[in-house]
């Protein structure tokens, strides 16, 4: 099953998907990237329907675009979560309504500071210090309460998440196997091994 | 088509209560009950207890229409449900630590539940599922503990006791029985635990956890649990570990019970508030993730000349 | 599984003497999973009006926005502050507009009315999710733990309260109700408003 966490550190917000496309009991594909990058300071770990997730990302990919391209400035990360959470709410009420559960983790180069969003496909929005979508949150979050540090260096942030993926494997029946790790801080965007 | 065989079998319980009434004549105007004294358990004189059943082709559909929250919120009868419970062995012996929350739907119908069951003074059993089932067969099994020591002149080994509830909640399979539970104790063999459900589930282990809020506790303990924790690293991790349930899950919460099980029996070490672990943890620090991390910042401004 | 009890989440407003009070808890859920503590049900609406908004949490951040857009065309248009009745009906007209289709969420709207004297009283109402106006003398709640909020109200308000007796009132009201139910909790937050300011405390509330 679909599982991604993301966890916010001294300057920097971690975001981790996992890479396995599902359909029915077979894994069509194992590497598969679930994180967007929207703009040069913000991540977006995407889950839920098939065809709904990437249609839906790439909607929001582009639309983010356009806003930098119409403005010369990008989105900060408050504003595109709010748009992007209209998004979804209105897509909620329409006739077939997208259903994709999202992380977005940005850094604010303007007060210096990373947010981390979590919105599921009703539309909720709510800022967290960690998140996670799937079944891996009823492991990880817990975890994540005793083991976060908001000030934890990317080394100690990375060791954390591996905790959780660690936990995941070892717990979760319908585990993934593999996850692709990004990280947005200051100098933007990268992916990281674990 | 189950109900049908049961009702024409000649064994299993169905079966037996069927053979009890021929022997002991109709007598449906006086239950069990009225021997109080005897405290339910008054049909023990003739072995394994008989309950009244409703007098319906299929008993167990009957219970399940009315008591069944989950397809049927709106059911008469709400089995209580909910619940975080865990035992982990390790160097110094057995921890045993479980919420004391009790919901109905989403009422709090109790914040005081005893969900260990002191089963004798070197057996523990706990509680998750059907909160009287756990409490009439824990007790039941305590009184065939007994029995076995007075007449075999020693005490039941954890793996014995625990394999007796096992055979008997499967012997009620599909009868509506709920029970999740870890029997925990010492024996010759030192520290043991065994996890026992109704579905006849029996698995000897080093950890379990059990309960809506297992998942929770789960990802605490794993990450601190070794072998070779001291007695108060080990009391500590199974606190901690039900706090974590007791804060995420809204089905557990309320407070903590923890035991030890050592060498020469089991011993209660202490009820904690998972609000005042919170704030104020056992000794002063709050296991709160916004108390640990107050103050702390995750920005990064750069340094002002 | 209802669509009500989905996030969790309960609001009380009380009148007091010459003051009214508003509070909720802060808890996102996803039923038994619980996601947020600060995530926050009652917004100031003007000065003098604070609306609370239980119920699925989606329709919160979106009414809340609903009611911040329609309130600043009214004072643009009018050229005045809304008037808690006012905006009252406003709340019940905008979720009629959704009756075959409703917005999930039972507001409770909490402020101090101006008189034709010049004077403030005060005013709290109460809808359903389709906009039924419920307006009440001493309290009204909503939420998933409405029931025990109910109860523990019943007890404990009286009429007349100065405002530091009614945040007294108010709080172990929301505190103990919310104990009693699995889906609110996890801290809470009290407004109370007199003629001239409001307070806001946030409460040490049980954490499970």
């Amino acid at each position: 099953m679909e599982c991604s966490f993301a966890i916010t550190g001294k300057g920097y917000v971690i975001v981790a998907a996992d890479t396995t496309a599902a359909h029915s009991i077979i894994k069509v594909k194992l590497d598969e990237d679930k994180i967007k990058t929207l703009s040069p300071h913000l991540l977006m770990a995407y889950s839920g329907e098939p065809g709904d997730t990437v249609q839906f990302a790439e909607y929001i990919e582009r639309n983010i675009r356009l806003y930098q391209i119409r403005n010369t400035y990008p989105l900060r990360p408050s504003s595109a979560a709010s748009w992007i959470r209209r998004a979804l709410a209105d897509s909620l009420r329409s006739r077939k309504p997208y259903s994709v559960n999202l992380l977005l983790g940005g850094y604010d180069t303007s007060t210096y500071t990373p947010h981390l969003y979590w919105i599921d496909y009703l539309g909720t929005l709510t800022e967290v210090p960690f998140g996670a979508h799937g079944y891996g949150s009823y492991f990880a979050l817990s975890l994540l309460d005793r083991y976060h540090d908001p000030e934890a260096s990317l080394e100690e942030g990375l060791a954390t998440l591996k905790r959780c993926i660690d936990e995941v494997s070892k717990r979760l029946l319908v585990a993934p196997g593999r996850y692709k790790v990004k990280v947005v801080d200051k100098d933007g965007v990268r992916e990281v091994e674990i | 088509m189950n109900s049908l065989v049961s009702r024409f079998s000649t064994t299993g319980p169905i079966a037996e209560l069927r053979k009890a009434k021929e022997v002991l004549g109709d007598d449906d105007e006086f239950s069990d009950a009225v021997w109080g004294s005897e405290a339910g358990f008054g049909s023990l004189a003739n072995g394994v207890p008989k309950f009244s059943i409703p007098q319906v082709p299929d008993p167990s559909a009957f219970l399940r229409l009315h008591t069944d929250d989950h397809s049927d919120p709106s059911c008469r009868i709400k089995i209580k449900h909910g619940t975080t419970t865990l035992a982990f062995r390790f160097q110094g012996g057995v921890i045993v630590a479980v919420d004391s929350r009790a919901s109905a739907g989403s009422y709090v119908a109790s914040g005081t539940v005893k969900k260990v069951i002191e089963i004798n003074p070197y057996l523990l059993g706990t509680m998750a599922g059907g909160a009287a089932d756990c409490q009439y067969w824990e007790t039941y099994l305590g009184i065939q503990c007994r029995l076995h020591e007075l007449r075999n002149r020693e005490r039941i080994s954890v793996a014995a006791a625990s394999k007796y509830l096992s055979n008997l909640v499967y012997s009620y399979k599909g009868m509506g029985l709920s029970m999740g539970t870890m029997i925990c104790g010492w024996d010759k063999t030192g520290p043991a635990v065994f996890y026992v459900d109704s579905d006849g589930t029996r698995l000897k282990g080093d950890l379990f956890s059990v309960g809506s809020g297992s998942t929770f506790a789960y990802g605490v303990l794993d990450q601190g649990y070794r072998w070779d924790l001291t007695d108060e690293e080990a009391q500590e991790l199974g606190r901690r570990s039900i706090y974590a349930a007791g804060h995420r899950d809204a089905y557990s919460g309320n407070t903590i019970n923890l035991y030890h099980v050592k060498e020469d029996g089991w011993k209660f070490i202490g009820n904690y508030d998972v609000s005042k672990m919170h704030y104020e943890g056992p000794n002063g620090v709050g296991y709160g993730y916004d108390i640990r991390t107050e103050g702390r910042s995750s920005a990064n401004p750069p340094a002002t000349q | 599984m209802s669509i009500m009890e989905y996030n969790g989440g309960s609001v009380i407003a009380m009148v007091g003497k010459d003051c009214v009070a508003i509070a909720s808890d802060l808890r996102l859920g996803v039923q038994s999973l619980s996601i947020s503590s600060n995530f926050q049900k009652i917004f100031p609406v003007t000065d003098r009006i604070y609306v609370g908004l239980p119920g699925l949490a989606s329709d919160v951040t979106t009414l809340h926005e609903q009611f911040r857009y329609r309130v600043n065309m009214y004072t643009i248009k009018e050229e005045r502050e809304i008037e808690p009745q006012t905006f009252a009906q406003m709340v019940s007209s905008t979720l009629y507009e959704r009756r075959f289709g409703p917005y999930f969420i039972e507001p409770v709207i909490a402020g101090m009315q101006r008189t034709p004297s010049g004077s403030y009283e005060p005013f709290i109402a109460a809808t359903d999710l389709i906009g039924c106006l419920n307006f009440a003398k001493d309290f009204v709640v909503a939420g998933t733990a409405s029931s025990e909020l109910f109860g523990a109200a019943e007890g404990l308000w009286e009429p007349d309260l100065e405002a530091e007796d009614l945040f007294e009132t108010i709080s172990q009201t929301l505190l103990n109700a919310v104990d009693r139910d699995t889906f609110s909790g996890w801290g809470a937050v009290v407004h109370v408003m007199t003629k001239d300011k409001v307070i806001t405390r946030t409460l040490k509330g049980r954490m499970d």
